[in-house]
């Protein structure tokens, strides 16, 4: 569909966001990303029954880990849609970009 | 997306490619005919011909580019496309002028002058004829002036300026004078549904669709506004999830919609701009002026596919489209030879696919008994064992046409991939897809010795497959590969700022390229397939797909959850061309009771499922006591079928005068039309709404045939069609001729103004506004017909056990709408008849062929390959803390009592990848999807920029 | 009556011909496809895109 969204959004393929381990997550963050998240499908229509929940479990535990170690929890976020839903990722790649860039970069980086 | 299919094709060692050849004559009897062939000559040998084009470059003769439609030049040494399967040039006589040139030049010695026509002949058990069609030619019809004005071009002209491969690499322009417009005009029906001038009665079936398409590409090729409108006489986006698109057209994306019949266009001769002259729906004549025109022109069937069918003695109806019973859509009138595509009548890529794949079911199935007697075995070389070895990595690069090289500097990103840990070798290519490139890929693999191949193109999950083929091919164990999407995911979404999309593809070859060190060889476990299939579904759908199987020589299990087979075809009478529904429902019926492979189950419902491809097992409840069976089988076709929408409009339910299309043709078998003074119907009841977007696909072809019925029972009877656009498409098209021939009224009326409807002691009085008059119209009438819509079967049980998805109109979605139409989205499961959509019986027929013909490419084996992608438990290092036990959505993983250690079956793993990431001690990795190989791409993206 | 042959001709090399081709193919039968001319791919080869997924048709 060819729909523009930002340039600083780069895609890591795995097969289900269920593989998503928490590591990866911290991993991204600790190595300076400025924000992650997981694209999984709607909730209820996941092909292997229910990682996009688990993944949403695990994206929630990050989000507290790094409250607890002080940095912005909403680095860290769960989107859902289906594979038909172009425009909304492409959406939801902007309105993730916007609210990293009102966080600032990551404290982490360069560190 | 049609090039993987070319390469597929080029390569498949059980397909012999015969190109610049036609058939003289079939003789001989089903099962054992001989094809006599003329072989015209190429002048180019090409199984000794590279591609290379050093040919056509030394060329010195123009001639006109056919392929993009004579709107550029090419050599008299040409090749068609950068795709072109098989790559091999060929040399135009018509224009080449003997001079030796690229004789001289051919490394490769491929060239040979003296080629001359000559004859050859093969043995076959059947015969398909697909030779479709071309556009129809408007040279022929002076109002267009086509040919005389450079601006008005045909619709499949429009495809190669669009195209960045044509003849104006992408760019928006008009052939006079190379402007962008900033109009253009599309006139629909050019060549079809035209009796007078064309001579063509029938809907193309496409070119509604087609303009859609152009206009909207077209205004996002455009620099600034581009005011684009489609003069029609009616809209038909029939097909599935058309209308969405229609809609979208119309309210997203400003595509203008005008209902007018064209007069003249002139030429202005100052600007090269076009007045087009047209009656507007009131009759008033209209003119306005646009830079462009384009005439969407019907699908016609060539000359000679015509004399083709003389000399085989193929019956032709005369519009020389392939003459077919309904209730057999891919059958000739000759035994063994069958044919589909736009040969058998107008229709789209996913109904030519789908036909295409019923022709090869019928095809097959009257040779089974010899399935596997003339093919070779396919020797894929001993695997190199590279696991000890260093990775040396190979990048190629690919410039997609223009498409990526166009925006990202492919130089640059090539000669950045040169640094990268583990390169040894990178390259550039126009077309990474290319079976030329295949070839050089392979060629470097040796020469090089690569161990891991990153390619960066574009997307996985159409090239990945081909690509590995190519590893496989040269000894190199297909899972060290591992592609960068620098287009989809980069220079599409990019195109503004070359800059970023340059950047950007470093950092995902450079992503790929830690991935790639990371990747290790797969072994794909074979498993046996279980030779039955289950049939879910006992209507037309379902018992064509079992006979099919049947025929094919599989075992089939055909559940139907009534009493009794049939499904809504027992509703129906007769078809739009007379054909007795019930007469052919029984005859399937006996069939189908009467084939020892096919098992029926009636009463049936499904309570469990598991399994995967190849062996499935299916827990069934049958008969009225839900006596248990448990089934095993290897595939599955879902055939679920689909009702009359029940409509909550226009006082249906409320008024007894008021009923549905279907209990109209009841009415009309039982009582007859004797009575009836006037009959109105209302089209789109339940279809085109805010509840259901789609359309209903037949309900139109319904309506003509209900009031053709009443026309014949009853002459004096008026009978008004209230529509929004008449979608008899293709063939249908000639009814609707005749129903209006007949005096049957049809009034049309826009979505926001719909007909009212009153109950009167006289009787129904049905109001509507006439776009003609411009005045509102009240029409007393005794009876009221609503067209109502189809709506999909309630599946929610069996799409919750089986995990299959649907659409939010409750209709079964296909693995891709255009290139796999009947299979779904897992593996070794196919969809047919209306449980995918609303369709006519003759469509359902051909698909529920189509889905058997799928079935069998699995069944046909006796054992398929499995994934590689699993999840592998590393024992030494495993508590046991069965956290992934308990994780796993499907039951994997198992403790083994005797030997205390998890077992994962990789036959049953689905590859989630769940239990990977629960697991504590991280002892558990999926196979492609390693943590490392995750990792790497995090730390390469952050760590290395 | 002759033994019968395990291969089939398609006639036409266009997206149909083509995926009846493999289907056979793809079943254990040998399949010669046959166009008049010099390349496979027909009138789908020749269009941008296609409806209703704007996929592009190459």
């Amino acid at each position: 569909m060819r729909l523009e969204y930002p340039g600083n959004v780069k895609i890591i393929r795995v097969p289900c966001t269920g593989k998503v381990d928490v590591m990866h997550l911290l991993r991204a963050i600790q190595k300076g990303a400025d924000g992650v998240y997981c694209v999984g499908c709607l909730e209820g229509t996941c092909h292997y029954n229910e990682g996009n929940f688990r993944c949403r479990e695990r994206v929630n535990h990050v989000r507290m880990l790094l409250e607890e170690v002080g940095l912005e929890s909403d680095r860290v976020r769960m989107y859902n849609l289906s594979s038909g839903e172009g425009p909304t990722f492409a959406a939801y790649a902007k309105e993730m970009t916007e609210h990293i860039k009102g966080l600032g970069p990551n404290p982490l980086k360069n560190k | 997306m049609i090039s993987p299919k070319l390469v597929e094709v080029g390569r498949h060692t059980n397909i012999n490619l015969i190109t610049n050849s036609e058939i003289k004559s079939i003789e001989g009897d089903p099962g054992n005919f001989t094809v006599n062939l003329v072989n015209h000559p190429r002048y180019i040998d090409p199984v000794k011909c590279t591609g290379c084009g050093e040919c056509a470059r030394h060329c010195p003769v123009t001639a006109v580019n056919e392929y993009n439609l004579n709107l550029d030049d090419r050599r008299a040494t040409y090749i068609q496309y950068a795709q072109a399967v098989p790559l091999a040039f060929a040399i135009d006589t018509d224009t080449c002028i003997g001079c030796g040139l690229c004789e001289n030049m051919c490394i490769a010695k491929a060239i040979n002058y003296d080629d001359e026509e000559r004859e050859s002949s093969v043995t076959v058990g059947s015969v398909i004829l697909s030779s479709g069609s071309r556009g129809f030619d408007p040279s022929q019809l002076d109002f267009l002036g086509y040919g005389k004005h450079t601006n008005v071009v045909t619709s499949e002209e429009f495809e190669r300026i669009l195209s960045a491969s044509g003849p104006y690499f992408g760019h928006l322009m008009r052939p006079l004078d190379r402007e962008e417009p900033k109009k253009i005009a599309w006139l629909q029906c050019v060549g079809s549904r035209d009796t007078n001038r064309s001579g063509n009665g029938y809907c193309s079936s496409v070119c509604c669709m087609y303009a859609i398409k152009e206009a909207m590409i077209a205004k996002e090729h455009a620099h600034g506004d581009l005011d684009c409108v489609i003069f029609n006489m009616d809209m038909r986006s029939f097909g599935k999830d058309y209308e969405k698109y229609y809609n979208r057209a119309r309210y997203k994306d400003g595509v203008r919609f005008e209902k007018g019949r064209i007069h003249t266009i002139t030429e202005e001769p100052e600007t090269g701009d076009l007045k087009v002259r047209y009656a507007d729906e009131t009759g008033m004549a209209q003119e306005e002026t646009f830079s462009m025109v384009v005439l969407s022109v019907g699908l016609k069937i060539p000359d000679t596919s015509a004399e083709l069918a003389e000399r085989l003695g193929i019956e032709l109806n005369k519009y020389n489209f392939v003459n077919t019973d309904p209730f057999a859509p891919v059958c000739t009138n000759r035994p063994g030879i069958y044919t589909c595509g736009v040969f058998q009548g107008p229709k789209d890529i996913p109904g030519s696919i789908t036909e295409a794949s019923a022709a090869a079911c019928l095809a097959g199935g009257d040779l089974a008994e010899a399935r596997g007697t003339d093919i070779e075995k396919v020797e894929v070389p001993d695997e190199k064992d590279v696991a000890d070895q260093a990775p040396k990595i190979g990048v190629f690069v690919c410039n997609c046409g223009i498409n990526i090289g166009g925006i990202v500097d492919v130089p640059d990103v090539q000669e950045y991939a040169a640094t990268l840990p583990n390169v040894v070798f990178t390259d550039s290519n126009l077309f990474t897809c290319s079976q030329d490139t295949q070839d050089k890929i392979k060629e470097m693999i040796v020469e090089h010795n690569l161990n891991r191949v990153v390619v960066a193109s574009c997307s996985p999950k159409t090239h990945e497959g081909m690509f590995m083929e190519t590893l496989e091919a040269c000894g190199l164990n297909k899972y060290l590969f591992e592609m960068a999407n620098i287009r989809n995911q980069n220079s599409w979404i990019h195109s503004n700022d070359p800059e970023l999309a340059t950047r950007k593809a470093k950092d995902l070859v450079r992503m790929s390229v830690f991935r790639a060190a990371e990747l290790k060889p797969l072994e794909e476990k074979l498993v046996h397939v279980n030779k039955r299939a289950l049939v879910i579904g006992g209507g037309i759908a379902g018992m064509n797909a079992a006979l099919g199987l049947g025929r094919q020589g599989f075992e089939v299990v055909l559940l139907e959850k009534d009493s009794e087979m049939g499904g809504f075809a027992r509703k129906l009478h007769h078809t739009i061309e007379g054909k007795d529904v019930q007469a052919y429902l029984k005859q399937l019926i006996e069939e189908v009771n009467a084939n020892e492979k096919v098992q029926v189950m009636t009463d049936a419902r499904i309570v469990g499922f598991e399994g995967f491809k190849g062996n499935f097992a299916t827990q069934v409840e049958v008969g009225p006591d839900a006596e248990k069976h448990k089934i095993e089988h290897g595939v599955i076709i879902v055939a679920t079928g689909a009702n009359e929408y029940k409509p909550k409009e226009f006082l249906y339910g409320e008024d007894d005068r008021v009923i549905t299309q279907v209990a109209l043709t009841d009415r009309l078998e039982e009582k007859g039309a004797s009575d009836l003074s006037t009959v109105v119907m209302i089209q789109c009841v339940g279809s085109r709404n805010e509840e259901n977007e789609n359309c209903s696909r037949i309900c139109c072809q319904s309506a003509v045939k209900n009031a053709l019925h009443i026309k014949k029972l009853n002459p004096d009877a008026q009978v008004f069609v209230l529509y929004r656009d008449i979608r008899t498409y293709g063939l249908l098209e000639e009814y609707y001729t005749e129903a209006r021939k007949q005096g049957v009224i049809f009034i049309r009326f826009d979505k926001d103004a719909p007909p009212t409807v009153e109950a009167t002691s006289e009787g129904l009085v049905v109001t509507v506004k006439d776009h003609i008059l411009q005045q509102n119209v009240a029409i007393s009438t005794d009876l009221l017909t609503l067209s109502a819509g189809m709506a999909a079967t309630d599946t929610d049980e069996l799409s919750r056990i089986m995990k299959l998805n649907r659409s939010p109109e409750g209709f079964f979605i296909e693995a891709h709408v255009k290139l796999r139409p009947v299979d779904m989205p897992s593996e070794g499961i196919f969809l047919c008849g209306s449980a995918h959509g609303p369709k006519l019986i003759s469509e359902t027929v051909s698909q529920s062929q189509a889905a058997a013909s799928r079935a069998t490419t699995f069944l046909a084996k006796d054992a398929i390959k499995l994934s590689a992608i699993t999840a592998k438990v590393d024992v030494d290092h495993c508590v046991k803390c069965l956290t992934c036990v308990r994780s796993c959505p499907f039951g994997v993983p198992i403790f083994n009592e005797d030997e205390k250690v998890i077992e994962i079956n990789e036959a049953i793993c689905h590859g989630c990848g769940v239990c990977t990431a629960v697991c504590p001690r991280q002892t558990i990795q999926l196979s492609f999807y390693e943590d490392d190989q995750i990792t790497s791409k995090i730390d390469a993206l952050l760590e290395a920029a | 009556m002759a033994d019968k042959s395990g291969s089939v001709m398609v006639l036409g090399a266009g997206i149909a011909g083509m995926q009846a081709s493999l289907d056979l193919a793809n079943s254990d039968y040998n399949v010669y496809l046959v166009d008049k001319t010099p390349t496979i791919g027909g009138m789908m080869a020749r269009l941008d895109k296609t409806f209703p997924t704007n996929d592009c048709a190459m």
